[in-house]
Formats: structure tokens, C-alpha cells, sequence
């Protein structure tokens, strides 16, 4: 019930909030322009055009979500809502849950608006995305937000006021998506040959980014293009019980960072 | 034997080695008003956030309605209402979204958000952005958001903190009707006035100790029409003395 109560504030917050428009366009504009490449080449399963589509979801997205969910967060602590919530019957997990539920919807909605646009212009204009490929690219941009946005609740946390989520935010970003190959390569070279494999799934496992980016990749057929070390990933993945492994994996991953979000608060409330 | 609404039995407070708040003892039985009054720094804030559970008492205890917070925490939240002094509202909601957000988490039903509303004088405006709200609206909000749920314990931080003379007549006016039902309240300020105006009882806090404390009535008694004031400045030049 508090849940439902905490989640229905954070979507009408959400959807008043400007920062959400600003998101919803600059989605829409970018998910045109995914349209724009399919007119000009047809998109369907894995394939170059496919793979810069997804790099540049990659890029806007998980940033929209973290800013998006670690501000809501922050402006909780910033504005007194939390310390006066405190004084409630209600449980900080109950909190925590009910702004991740209330920015899940938001933040989906947002998406859902920007791929209903492109595909009903798609349709209109006589360019249709492959529907089984669009799907997949709807799905990646929804893990996408499931993730991260459990890493923007534990920023929000962490930080003090919106300018520190700013930065984490930005940090982090930087980190898993656009250093990570290079930090990769770099720690992986320094590693005995044996000891790669396994610390390459481990390391891709904790980075939400290059986990979803890979299952995307394998379910669009563009498992080869990974290279040797991937194969026992193509592998898992494709087979049956693959997606409920990494359903699992994904879901161990929004717990712990749920989890570990709602321990902080708890510790902060009435412990001073 | 009356069971106090709240008991707070020799409460300390130190935060790094410092003692902010020493050995405080204050009972308030049902129907009672009373006010905490000190310049900044006395601590009142201090006790304020213990009584509503923000902050724990480092050593002594604090029970409202018999109820300890680290006992019962959600018993003992539903025993009171709270009107901090720092609130900021900026989330585009109106006044009825934010109350019945309020009353959904105590479980108040909307009938009582709406009458809550007229009670503060804000049923006029209730769907209107908090954000285009006055300072004094937003503290009616604020204290109509205490009140919800009709609480046995009222805890107000400052209320009248920012206001103009009008809203801190109305503010007084709806404590004194809040009493008339039988609410318990207790509030910190640093405006005599508003003490003398609405409390039963004043408690003077300096440097975290209570250094003086009685009937609103027996201050006015000793110190006649200057009241509060008189009474105020006698304790402080007293206490500089001493120092």
C-alpha cells in the first residue's frame, strides 16, 4: 500500500518534472534518427547499422537514467520530504521500492513514447522497422532503464545534494560505457592467459552495460562478432534456460543495488 | 494516576564529545500547549528531533503514550504529527495531491484530507501548485499535514519561523482551536509572542539546559504586561552574570 502510494507520487513528480521532457524529446529526436538509417538501409537482425544504433542508445540512455533517478533521489534528502517521511509509519523499504517502481514507469513511458513515434512514422512513411529487431532494440533500451536506474537509486544515496549525483552520475557513466573497453583490455592484459575467461564474465556480469549490450547482440544473431573468448556466452545464452540465467543475473543485480540502498537509508534514519 | 501524552525522562544529547542537550525532563498530559522557547543555539531543535524520532537520545528516554521509539517505531509514529521547520515543496504537486499523498501513508481517509483542508483555510485554493503558494500557505500546509491523522501529539519545529503578523495570528488561532479538541502540542520557537499567545506552559532552554520553566499564567503574574519578555531577559542577564 505505501509502495502504491510512493510510486503514484513519483510518476505524477515524474511527468511534471521538466527534466522528463527534455528526456522525452531528445529520445524521440534520437529514436527519429534510428529511423533515418532504417529508410536509408533496412535494419534486421545483427548487423553494422544495428550494432551503431544500439552503441548510441547505449550512450544516451543509461546517462538519462542515472541523472533522472539519483536527482530524484538527492531531492528527496535536498528538500526535507525524507526526514519528514521519516517521522511516518512507513518503511524505508517501502520508500526505496515504491521511487524505483515510480521511475521505472516514468522512465518507460518516456521510451515507449519515443519508439511508438519512430514506428508509427516508420508505418506511415512506408520505412517499418523489422518488428522482431525494433522489439529487440525496445527490449535493450527496458533493461537498460532496469539497471541502471538501481545504480541511480544507490548514487542518490550515496550523494548529498544533486551536484555530487551529478558528478557520480557522469563518473560512472564514463566508467561503464565509454572506458570500459579500454579499461578491459588494459586489466585483461595483465592477467595470466588462464585467468582471462573467468575474469571476463565476472567483469561483464558486473557491468550492466556490456551484459545487456551482449545479450542483445547474441539474440540478434551477432554472437560471432564477438570473438573467441564470447563463446561460451553464445552459448549459455542460446541455449533454453540462457535467458532465465541472465533474467537472474539481472534481477541479483537491481537486488543488490536495491538492497544495499535501502541498508544506507535505514542506517541514516534516526542513527545520528 | 493521568498517563502522560509525552514523557521525556532525563534526556541527554552529545555529539562528538560535546553535550548539545542536558538532562531534560518535560511531561505533557492531553490538551496541554506547550512551547519551547531560547535563542539559537539553545537546543530546542535539538529536542525536537529526538521527540519525533529523527534523532536518539544518548542517554535518557522519550515515550509518547507510553511508547518508546526503538520499541515500537511504527506505534509511535502513528502517535504523532510532525511540522518541520525546513520543508521545501518543489515538485509541482497541488495541495490535495501532496495532503492525500500524506493521508494515503497513514491511512487517513480522503474525507478527513478535505476537512483537514478547510480546517487550515486552504480548501479554496487545494488545487493549486504548492509551488505558487505563499510561505505562510505552505506552512498551513505543512501543519495540516501534522494534523492528518489526528494525532494525540502534535511536534512543531519553528512554525511561525518567516511568517508576517496576519499568518502568525491565524497560526495562533489554529492551535488554539486544536487544542479546544483536546490535541496535545508542542512546538519550539523563538517568538515570545507567539508563546505567550497560545502556550499553557514555556520551557527557557539556554546552551541546551532548561534554565527556567512554568505556567504562562504565573509569567504573567510575576512580570505583568511585559510577560514572556520580561521574564526572558531577566534569565538571560542572570545566566551572563553567572558566567
Amino acid at each position: 500500500m505505501h509502495i502504491q502510494a510512493i510510486a503514484i507520487r513519483e510518476m505524477k513528480m515524474g511527468f511534471r518534472n521538466p527534466w522528463s521532457y527534455s528526456f522525452m524529446a531528445l529520445f524521440s529526436f534520437f529514436s527519429l534518427a534510428l529511423l533515418l538509417i532504417n529508410t536509408q538501409k533496412f535494419v534486421q537482425g545483427f548487423s553494422s547499422t544495428t550494432a551503431t544504433m544500439l552503441n548510441l542508445i547505449l550512450y544516451l540512455l543509461p546517462l538519462m537514467t542515472l541523472l533522472l533517478g539519483s536527482f530524484s533521489l538527492t531531492g528527496e534528502k535536498e528538500e526535507g520530504s525524507w526526514r519528514l517521511l521519516s517521522t511516518y509509519p512507513i518503511s524505508t523499504a517501502s520508500f526505496i521500492n515504491g521511487k524505483y517502481v515510480g521511475l521505472t514507469f516514468v522512465l518507460l513511458f518516456i521510451i515507449s513514447f519515443g519508439y511508438g513515434l519512430t514506428g508509427v512514422i516508420g508505418a506511415m512513411v512506408g520505412k517499418p522497422f523489422d518488428f522482431i529487431t525494433y522489439g529487440m532494440f525496445f527490449v535493450f533500451s527496458a533493461l537498460l532503464i532496469l539497471l541502471f536506474l538501481a545504480i541511480a537509486i544507490l548514487i542518490g544515496t550515496l550523494a548529498k545534494n544533486r551536484w555530487q549525483a551529478l558528478t557520480f552520475c557522469v563518473g560512472i557513466w564514463f566508467f561503464m560505457i565509454i572506458g570500459w573497453p579500454t579499461v578491459l583490455v588494459s586489466f585483461l592484459g595483465l592477467l595470466p592467459y588462464i585467468w582471462i575467461k573467468p575474469v571476463l564474465i565476472v567483469l561483464t556480469m558486473v557491468n550492466p552495460a556490456e551484459l545487456v549490450r551482449l545479450f542483445i547482440i547474441v539474440k540478434l544473431g551477432g554472437g560471432s562478432a564477438l570473438g573467441p573468448e564470447y563463446y561460451q556466452w553464445i552459448n549459455w545464452m542460446n541455449h533454453p534456460n540462457g535467458i532465465f540465467i541472465f533474467i537472474l543475473v539481472c534481477v541479483i543485480l537491481v537486488g543488490i543495488s536495491i538492497f544495499t540502498a535501502t541498508v544506507l537509508w535505514e542506517r541514516g534514519r534516526a542513527h545520528d | 494516576m493521568i498517563k502522560p501524552v509525552l514523557e521525556v525522562r532525563n534526556v541527554e544529547k552529545i555529539i562528538k564529545g560535546n553535550t548539545i542537550v542536558q538532562s531534560i525532563n518535560i511531561h505533557l498530559l492531553k490538551g496541554q500547549v506547550v512551547a519551547l522557547c531560547g535563542g539559537n543555539g539553545a537546543g530546542k531543535s535539538t529536542i525536537i528531533r529526538m521527540i519525533v524520532g529523527l534523532s536518539q537520545p544518548s542517554k535518557g528516554e522519550i515515550l509518547v503514550k507510553g511508547i518508546e521509539w526503538r520499541k515500537s517505531r511504527e506505534g509511535y509514529a502513528q502517535s504523532i504529527g510532525y511540522m518541520p521547520d525546513d520543508y521545501q515543496f518543489g515538485n509541482g504537486l497541488t495541495a490535495l495531491e501532496t495532503l492525500t499523498f500524506w493521508a494515503k501513508l497513514r491511512g487517513v481517509p480522503q474525507k478527513q484530507v478535505l476537512e483537514t483542508l478547510e480546517w487550515v483555510g486552504l480548501q479554496e485554493v487545494r488545487n493549486k501548485p504548492v509551488s505558487a503558494f505563499s510561505k505562510g500557505m505552505r506552512q498551513r500546509l505543512l501543519f495540516a499535514q501534522a494534523l492528518l491523522a489526528r494525532p494525540p501529539l502534535l511536534i512543531l519545529d519553528e512554525p511561525t519561523n518567516g511568517l508576517d503578523p496576519y499568518w502568525m495570528d491565524s497560526y495562533v488561532n489554529l492551535v488554539k482551536s486544536i487544542k479546544e479538541k483536546g490535541h496535545t502540542v508542542i512546538f519550539s520557537t523563538h517568538q515570545l509572542d507567539v508563546a505567550e499567545a497560545v502556550a499553557d506552559r514555556v520551557i527557557f532552554l539556554r546552551k541546551g539546559k532548561i534554565i527556567q520553566e512554568g505556567d504562562t499564567d504565573d509569567f504573567r503574574k510575576k512580570y505583568g504586561a511585559l510577560g514572556l519578555h520580561a521574564a526572558y531577559s531577566e534569565l538571560m542577564s542572570h545566566a551572563s552574570k553567572q558566567r
